[in-house]
């Protein structure tokens, strides 16, 4: 039977859902700041420890600007993991992260929500897992879309849950 | 006619498509996307994996989904849709809206709304980070300043208690270097100070009436000495219509004239230097003077003018010639404090003259003919024996320093305590005409021993016990601190022996006669 789970990126503008998006999918990326209008829809497919192939359906969506609950209902129907990326450089992207996964846990009771610190590479991870602890930031994985640091393994890991979630 | 033509257009940007519920394309119309009927809709986009899961979970009193800004592609161009998907047990009927164009000019307007926001939120992080980097040079400037000063009261201290003792000439020699190269670095801290705080706004610019005349004497008096030594000539012409007293801050104009006189000096080996003081003009109770401070010295060259008052400047590469680079971007820093302005002009190997406007007021109706305050002279009580000194003190050295110092006069028992809370316990068991305190010793600081003393005894041989507060962080602030702690008095390290004497003696004195 072949397996297809959708996974939603989320999280403020400028955080780099879509440079993670573009990594995981294509292992490319660009130092370019360019706005998500909407959502942007690609396939990966990936073999899972068992054997199985797993179709990854990644949706990169417009960033908020205050929280995820002004992100586009319809696009998270049907999901099967959200991924709250936020940007570990800007604080203002991480604010409301205990709300905003508050809500979605609560919205979406079967929906795996996963937290992802970007731009990795920008900072130094000692301090910054420092200062996340101290402010009470839960985060699942700390990343870096630039240097593809903890990327695929993250989305590997994340493929492994899903599935095993739903067998 | 116009209706119509919307009309034609509007249909030309719709697509319907029929799907059964396994995926098949049942129906097409090809506007946008020449898909055929009989193609797994599946393979033709990852977003119409989301119709299994509506088949999967099929709800008949929920069968209408619209998903706006869906990004597609067709012939290798993108087309942007908003999609509206119809639900049945039999079959899905989706409606494709192309708004490509209407999605690019958003496009436009948010990528250059989120780019200016992500803008200045990095601005902002780099202001932030400025302004961290700032606090913590100036937190560790004040942290070494005390680090240095505490060390520097001490060799400054037993130099002067060496020079008391029998003495070779080259020893005295010796010592004399010594104390000159403390005197030094005392004043490269207080340059340090100085720098760290104008440039984190910190610095207080205080008005206060002051006599004019005696500063301009005192550098008459202390760089006509200097003028000999060097055998040049030293002049200052002032303006005899200037008063005699004067409100502003004097320390800093001092400093800055100071400093001046200081560089004309040392870059001047032969000729002479001239410092003129005129007044600009007088309004009301303003006026604004100008000081000319004219050298016929080595001079600057035109490039490197610009950059005169930069920190760590220093063109000159005679290292007979001692400077730390600081001293005219304090004397630029000050200038403008005081709202005042610098000019200069120089000429290589003629000379350079530095022009300062400086604001001023005074006061009108008061005579300039005030009182010279002179430090008061105090003597120590003579009918009572010695007297008795509590030195709260924790560094062995500053210790060793004053107990040499106040023992080596014959009038002083003194007892050391390391600590506030020792102190306490000595108050209690003995009467002390005074007591010397450090301000940062562990247990009680200075000021919490001090408010001790002051509020929990009632027994006035305690409670009024005169107490003289000392400390490397020598400012202002920190005597003010002292002094509305109920302290009588404070004394910045490092300091000189004689004033160690005249504040012990004046507070003794004091408190013999209430």
């Amino acid at each position: 039977m072949k397996l297809s789970k959708k996974v939603v990126l989320l999280g403020h503008f400028g955080v780099g859902k879509t440079s993670l998006f573009r990594r995981f999918i294509d292992n490319e990326f660009s130092g370019e700041y360019k706005v998500t209008l909407g959502v942007q829809i690609k396939k990966k497919v990936v073999v899972l420890p068992d054997g199985r192939e797993l179709s990854m359906i990644i949706w990169d969506t417009e960033g908020h600007s205050d929280s995820v609950q002004d992100t586009r209902k319809s696009y998270l129907l049907g999901s099967h993991a959200f991924i709250y990326v936020f940007d570990l450089t800007r604080e203002d992207t991480y604010k409301n992260l205990n709300q905003d996964l508050k809500y979605l846990k609560k919205t979406y009771t079967k929906v795996t929500a996963k937290i992802i610190g970007n731009k990795l590479d920008l900072v130094n991870e000692k301090e910054v897992t420092l200062r996340l602890k101290e402010q009470e930031i839960p985060f699942d994985c700390l990343t870096s879309a630039k240097t593809n640091k903890n990327v695929q393994n993250f989305f590997l890991d994340l493929a492994k849950e899903i599935t095993n979630e739903a067998s | 006619m116009k209706k119509q033509q919307n009309l034609i257009e509007f249909s030309q940007n719709i697509q319907l498509t029929t799907v059964s519920t396994d995926g098949i394309i049942k129906e097409t119309e090809t506007t946008l996307f020449d898909w055929k009927t009989g193609d797994s809709i599946y393979e033709i986009h990852p977003f119409f994996e989301i119709l299994n899961s509506f088949i999967d979970d099929y709800d008949p009193n929920n069968t209408e989904f619209s998903f706006p800004c869906i990004h597609f592609e067709n012939n290798h161009q993108e087309r942007i849709c908003d999609v509206s998907i119809h639900l049945d047990l039999k079959e899905i009927i989706l409606t494709f809206f192309d708004y490509t164009q209407k999605y690019k000019e958003l496009n436009t307007i948010a990528q250059q709304r989120n780019e200016s926001i992500l803008k200045s939120k990095e601005l902002e992080l780099k202001n932030q980070y400025l302004i961290e980097k700032e606090e913590f040079k100036n937190s560790f400037i004040a942290n070494i300043n005390h680090e240095i000063r505490t060390p520097l009261t001490s060799i400054l201290g037993f130099v002067e208690v060496l020079e008391k003792t029998q003495l070779t000439f080259e020893q005295e020699e010796l010592s004399r270097i010594i104390k000159r190269e403390s005197h030094h670095l005392n004043a490269l801290i207080d340059d340090m100070i100085d720098i760290s705080k104008i440039e984190s706004g910190k610095l207080q610019i205080v008005e206060e009436r002051f006599s004019f005349q005696d500063i301009i004497n005192g550098f008459r008096e202390s760089y006509t000495m200097m003028a000999e030594e060097k055998e040049i000539d030293f002049e200052i012409d002032l303006d005899p219509n200037i008063q005699e007293y004067l409100i502003g801050d004097r320390t800093r104009m001092y400093q800055i004239l100071n400093n001046l006189l200081n560089n004309a000096f040392k870059f001047t080996e032969e000729g002479s230097i001239r410092l003129s003081i005129t007044k600009n003009y007088q309004r009301t109770n303003k006026l604004s003077l100008n000081f000319k401070i004219e050298d016929t010295g080595i001079g600057i060259l035109k490039e490197n003018l610009p950059h005169l008052f930069e920190r760590f400047t220093r063109f000159n590469t005679d290292k007979q010639i001692s400077g730390n680079g600081l001293g005219l971007a304090i004397v630029k820093n000050l200038t403008d404090l005081l709202n005042g302005e610098i000019k200069v002009t120089s000429q290589p190997e003629k000379g350079t003259i530095f022009n300062i406007n400086l604001p001023f007021k005074f006061e009108v109706t008061k005579t300039s003919s005030s009182p010279q305050r002179k430090k008061k002279k105090y003597k120590l009580p003579e009918n009572k024996g010695k007297f008795r000194i509590l030195l709260v003190e924790d560094e062995e050295i500053t210790q060793y320093l004053i107990m040499k110092i106040l023992i080596s006069q014959g009038n002083f028992f003194v007892d050391i305590a390391i600590n506030g809370e020792e102190a306490i316990q000595y108050i209690e068991r003995r009467k002390y005409d005074l007591i010397l305190m450090d301000l940062t010793v562990s247990k009680l600081d200075g000021f919490q021993t001090t408010n001790m003393i002051r509020n929990n005894y009632g027994d006035k041989f305690i409670s009024e016990i005169p107490i003289i507060g000392f400390s490397g962080k020598a400012s202002e602030t920190v005597k003010d601190k002292c002094i509305r702690s109920g302290m009588d008095d404070f004394l910045p390290k490092p300091f000189e022996q004689e004033d160690l004497l005249y504040k012990i003696t004046r507070q003794i004195a004091k408190k013999a006669a209430d």
